[in-house]
This record gives C-alpha cells, structure tokens and sequence, in this order.
C-alpha cells in the first residue's frame, strides 16, 4: 500500500514559534493515501487540520519532513514551481468559498483554466461543464453576491474540478452552510471521488464518515483511527 | 499565467467613490503638469516668434542682456539709417525705428503704481514690426498712446480702464489711450507704445533705448554688425533680433525651472495621497489575492492586474484633463516675469501629461501590490 500511495507524508511537522514557545499543530506526522480514496480528516478546532491541508495544497511549507503528492516531492519545489504544480493538480474548496466577488460565477469558474495551454473555445466548454457537473449551469451570469451560501459552494466546487486536478482538497466545505445544503454538498463531493479522484475532506460533519472511504483523527499533530 | 484585463476593469467598480478620487486626482496633477508644459512652451514660443530673422536690434555695448539698461546716441538711427546697407525701404521711408524701452509705475482708473512696460517709438515702428496690427484706433501722438491686447492683464486692471479713450498717467502726465494692438505670439502684446519724444522727457533721457532696423529679404545681418564694429565712436552692438531674443529666454529659464519644481511637486504629493488610499483598498484583497496564488496564479500576475487598474483610473483622469486643457488653454495667458505668455498646448504637452498620469497610476499602485502579497498564503487564506 506504501508503494502506492498517491499522497505520502513522512515525519511531517509544521511548528509555530512565538518567541520560547513553539506549538506543533503537525508533529512528526505520516499519511499514506492510495489514489482515489476518499479521505475524511476530522478533528476538533484548532488541532491543526487546515494546516494540514495547507501542507498538503503546497501553500504551506513544512517546517520539517517530506510530503509526496503523485511521486512530486512537494516541499521541495521552488515557489514558482509550486504555483504551477497546485494549477495543475490542485483543486482547493475553503470554508468561506472564495470567490471572487467582481468575477461572475462563469469567470470564476474560468480562472483555473487562464493557467492552461487551451482556446477560448475548449475553456468555455469545460466550465459548462462543470457548472453543469455542480448544478448551476442557470447561474452562469450570476456574481457571488446574487448567489446563496450553498449556490456559492458549488460555483467553488465547479472552480476546483474544472481543470481536472487529481487532487481535491476541502477545508470543511459545509461549515458555513444549513443542514440540506451541507447534504447536497456532500453528496457532490461524494460523485466527484466515485470519478477516481483523489478527496481530503476536513470537517467536523459526523456525516462525512457516510461518504467518505475512510476518516482520521488528528490529534496532538497525529493522525488516528479512531477519536482519542 | 495573466489575469484577464475584465478583473482590474471590474476592480475598478468595486469602489465607485474611490474610483471618482482617482480619476478627479489624477486629472488635477496632470493637467498641473500639462499646464506647465504649456506654459513653458508658450515662453519660448512667444520669446522665438518675437525675434524675427531679418530684424537687427543696435544696442548699447555692454548692455547685450538688457534694453533697458542701454543707452545710445539719438544720432545713431540716422547714422545707421545712412551707414548700413540692406535696410528695407517702404515708399521713400526706411525701415529704422528708434526706441526707448522705459519700466515705470502707471497711473490707471485714477489708482498709481501698475507696474507697466513702456515702449517709445516713431511711426517707423510700424514698418519694423509688420506683424502688429491695430485693431482699435490708431497709432499715438504726443500725449497719447496704444496699448498692446494684453497690456491690462499684465498691469492687473480691468481691460475696460485701457481702452481707447481712457486716460493713464505716467509720471503725472496724462496720456490719452487712443488705440490697441495685436502682435500675435509674441511679446509687444503686454506693452504700452508712446511717443517717443514723449517718453524721454517723462525719462528725462537724452538717449535711446536701441534702434531696430528691418533688413530686405536676402539682405546680410553681417553689414549691421560689420557697422557696429567699425562706428566705434557710437559704442553699439548689432544683434539680430532671434539672437537677442534667445539672450532673454535664458532669463526667464529659473522661473520655468520654479513652475516645473511646483508642478513636480504637487505631484509627489498626489502620490503619496494615491498610495494612500490603494493601500487601504488593497489590503481589504489580501485574501483574494491569497486565493488567486492558491490556484496557481503567480505574484507578477496579481501585482500586474493592480497596477492596469490603477493605470486605468490615472488614464482616465488623464483623458479628462487633455480634454480640458485642449479646450481651456487655447484661449489662457499668463503673466510670468514681467511678460504675459499665451498657454501653448502641444502633442508634447499632451504626451507630458500622459507620461504624468501613466507614472502616478504605475508608483501609487506598485507598492501597495506588493505589499498586498507579503502575507504568507495560509495567512492570507485566514483572514476574514
Ligand atoms: N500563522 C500562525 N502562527 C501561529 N500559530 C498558528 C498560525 N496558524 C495556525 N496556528 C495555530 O496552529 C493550530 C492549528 O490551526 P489550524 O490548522 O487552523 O486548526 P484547525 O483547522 O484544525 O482548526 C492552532 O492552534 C492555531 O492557533
Ligand atoms: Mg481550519
């Protein structure tokens, strides 16, 4: 299973100094996970979780160890490497969906594909259809603040899928939202890793364990299979 | 790796009330530097469309700088008139003005101390300087004078109280104005002409200024000066008049050199008030721009947009202000040391104010770009 692994960390730390003091939300951690799981990632406030998904999305750097994302050594990029690796192969879903507000959902959804060798023609098509993959091929016009919380979300989801990343990261995606919208959100989630993608989905939704292939715990900068 | 341009134009509407300072202020700096362009070319302008080619100036020796300061023989027009070759001929009457050139504070509308520029001459002056034209009354006698278009601006009066039929006082002695002229481009219009007989008893002057001749086309600037060389006895110096000309625009390079500084730095000003308010505004960005860096959009990128959008608002507030000067200046003088110019927008006023506006947008929003990329991205991914 190690030789596998899509996504392998070893002796991962991420360490916050505050003059003496340093914290560890990521202590000599190791994951291991095979491509196209579905990965839950719970744990409660503050243990470190978008961190290590920070870590995980190369937008944060380790303070020591090896994080290896399809056989990339990611750490090890240079900053400009980086950005064009997470172009490439990331797909990242926040909390607070992050759209950009004077782009509408059309040209948020676009965004990632500004990154890609392709014509107007083949871009426009692949953010319908992904719109379309979202449910919100009517709200193509529409900008952020004429959707709703969950109408945002899925324009976000539809940002992070649209060029086809093999990974697809979630920084508890339904948060922020009510109980129905959180469902629909989750059972998207699910249909996109039935698709061979690779999901880490933090949250703190019990339900999360339903669609996911598999939940861990982080605990003291660990990881745990069940709840400590 | 480029943000489309729709994302700095759509920026830009984010902030209407931010958007209209931009735009107001940049259009204020640049046409303060489009202004001073204009005005420091009408100064030349004026200056080399008054030195006409085939006019000779004899001055005093010594006093090359100054017509005021000179002074020559009242023999030395005729002796000129008779020694020179060349001098232009008009119907029997040569082409030779003697002058003098007097400052002196004017009583006008019954109030003293205008500080005017009087010019004593003879009819001849007509013929020396065939680009003044009367366009009201006629040329002075003894008692009497005409005035130059612009003569009320650079004295400060209202131009009523020097129209024909007013009546100025110089030294005490009335004189009646009984015409005005135009010399278009050029300096005669802010000056006062007399007679010249009238002048030097009010001056209590027994010599001239300087005589102007006007030479025939084709004729030799050089016998004038050759004249001057050989007459020691009358201690004079020939200068053609675009020579004497370009002498007077050297002193009036400090204080184009004064607008230019003022003008510079209003705008230094304007740009820390730009960088000013970009900050604030792009500091509320920070965690989009962190999520633009997360999908994958390199620094330049981001720093690149800012700057179009700020490029696009000093652009605009420079379109306005082109639009305004075209209109405004056409019909603008100025009173600048002594000489009262007329704005001269040019292309080159226009590309002066361009490369204004094009720097204020570039240094008021590169560093409030780069400041808004310094956060760490999972910093700038946490903030509200
Ligand atoms: N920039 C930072 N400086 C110092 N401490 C930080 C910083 N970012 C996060 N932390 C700390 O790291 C810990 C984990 O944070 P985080 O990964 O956001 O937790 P979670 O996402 O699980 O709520 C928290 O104690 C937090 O205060
Ligand atoms: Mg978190």
């Amino acid at each position: 299973m190690t030789l596998d692994s899509f996504i392998r960390c070893r002796g991962l730390t991420r360490e916050y100094r505050r003059g003496p003091e340093a914290i560890r939300p990521i202590d000599q951690l190791d994951l291991d996970v095979p491509a196209g799981e579905f990965l839950a990632l719970m744990g409660p406030s503050g243990s470190g979780k978008s961190t290590l998904l920070h870590l995980l999305a190369g937008v944060d750097r380790p303070t020591a160890g090896r994080v290896e994302i399809g056989g990339v050594a990611v750490n090890e990029l240079s900053r400009h490497r980086l950005a064009a690796w997470r172009a490439r192969n990331v797909g990242f879903i926040f909390q607070l969906y992050h759209l950009v507000p004077s782009l509408t959902a059309f040209e948020n959804v676009e965004l990632p594909l500004l990154l890609a060798p392709l014509s107007r023609r083949e871009r426009r098509a692949r953010v319908e259809a992904a719109l379309e993959a979202v449910g919100l091929s009517d709200r193509m016009r529409h900008f952020p603040r004429e959707l709703s919380g969950g109408q945002e979300q899925r324009v976000a989801i539809a940002r992070a899928i649209v060029h086809d990343p093999p990974l697809l990261l979630a920084d508890e995606p339904t948060g922020d939202l009510d109980r129905r919208s959180a469902t629909a959100i989750l059972d998207l989630l699910r249909s996109l890793g039935r698709r061979g993608r690779t999901i880490v989905l933090v949250t703190h939704d019990p339900r999360a364990a339903e669609v996911a292939d598999r939940v861990l715990h982080l605990d003291k900068g660990r990881l745990l299979e069940a709840p400590a | 790796m480029w943000l489309p341009f729709r994302y700095a134009v759509r920026n830009l509407g984010r902030d209407p009330a931010r958007l209209a300072l931009a735009v107001l202020g940049s259009a204020l700096v640049v046409l303060l530097v489009m202004a001073a362009d204009a005005l420091d070319r009408g100064v030349r302008r004026t200056l080399r469309a008054t030195g006409r080619p085939d006019n000779v100036i004899l001055l005093g020796a010594g006093s090359e700088e100054s017509v005021q300061r000179s002074e020559i023989s009242p023999r030395a027009a005729a002796i000129a008139e008779a020694g020179i070759p060349g001098i232009l001929d008009v119907g029997g009457l040569k082409a030779v003005a003697p002058e003098i050139h007097y400052m002196a504070p004017l009583e006008v509308g019954g109030r003293a101390g205008f500080d005017a520029y009087l010019r004593g001459g003879t009819p001849a002056a007509l013929l020396v300087y065939p680009n003044v034209a009367l366009i009201e009354g006629r040329f002075p006698r003894p008692g009497e004078v005409m005035v130059g278009r612009f003569a009320w601006r650079r004295l400060g009066v209202r131009p009523e109280e020097l129209r024909p039929g007013a009546v100025v006082r110089l030294d005490d002695v009335p004189l009646r104005v009984v015409g005005c002229f135009a010399a278009p481009g050029t300096v005669l219009e802010s000056e006062i002409w007399a007679d010249l007989n009238d002048l030097r008893t009010i001056a209590r002057r027994e010599t001239l200024s300087c005589v102007v001749l006007r030479l025939r086309p084709g004729a030799d600037p050089a016998d004038a000066e050759l004249f001057a060389h050989q007459r020691l006895d009358l201690e004079l110096v020939a200068l053609p008049e675009p020579v004497y000309y370009a002498k007077l625009a050297r002193f009036y390079a400090p204080i184009r050199g004064m607008i230019w500084l003022t003008a510079l730095l209003i705008a230094a000003g304007a740009v820390f008030g730009g960088l000013n308010t970009l900050y604030a505004a792009f500091a509320g960005r920070v965690r989009e721009v962190g999520t633009l860096q997360t999908l994958g959009f390199p620094p330049p990128a981001i720093v690149v947009s800012f700057v179009q959008e700020s490029l696009l608002a000093s652009l605009a507030g420079t379109i306005l202000a082109a639009v305004f000067a075209v209109i405004a200046f056409e019909h603008l003088t100025v009173e600048v040391g002594g000489g009262v110019f007329a704005m001269t927008a040019g292309p080159g006023t226009v590309l002066a104010g361009l490369i204004a506006g094009a720097a204020l947008g570039l240094i008021g929003s590169l560093p409030p770009a780069v400041r808004c990329l310094t956060p760490p991205l999972p910093e700038a991914l946490r903030t509200g």
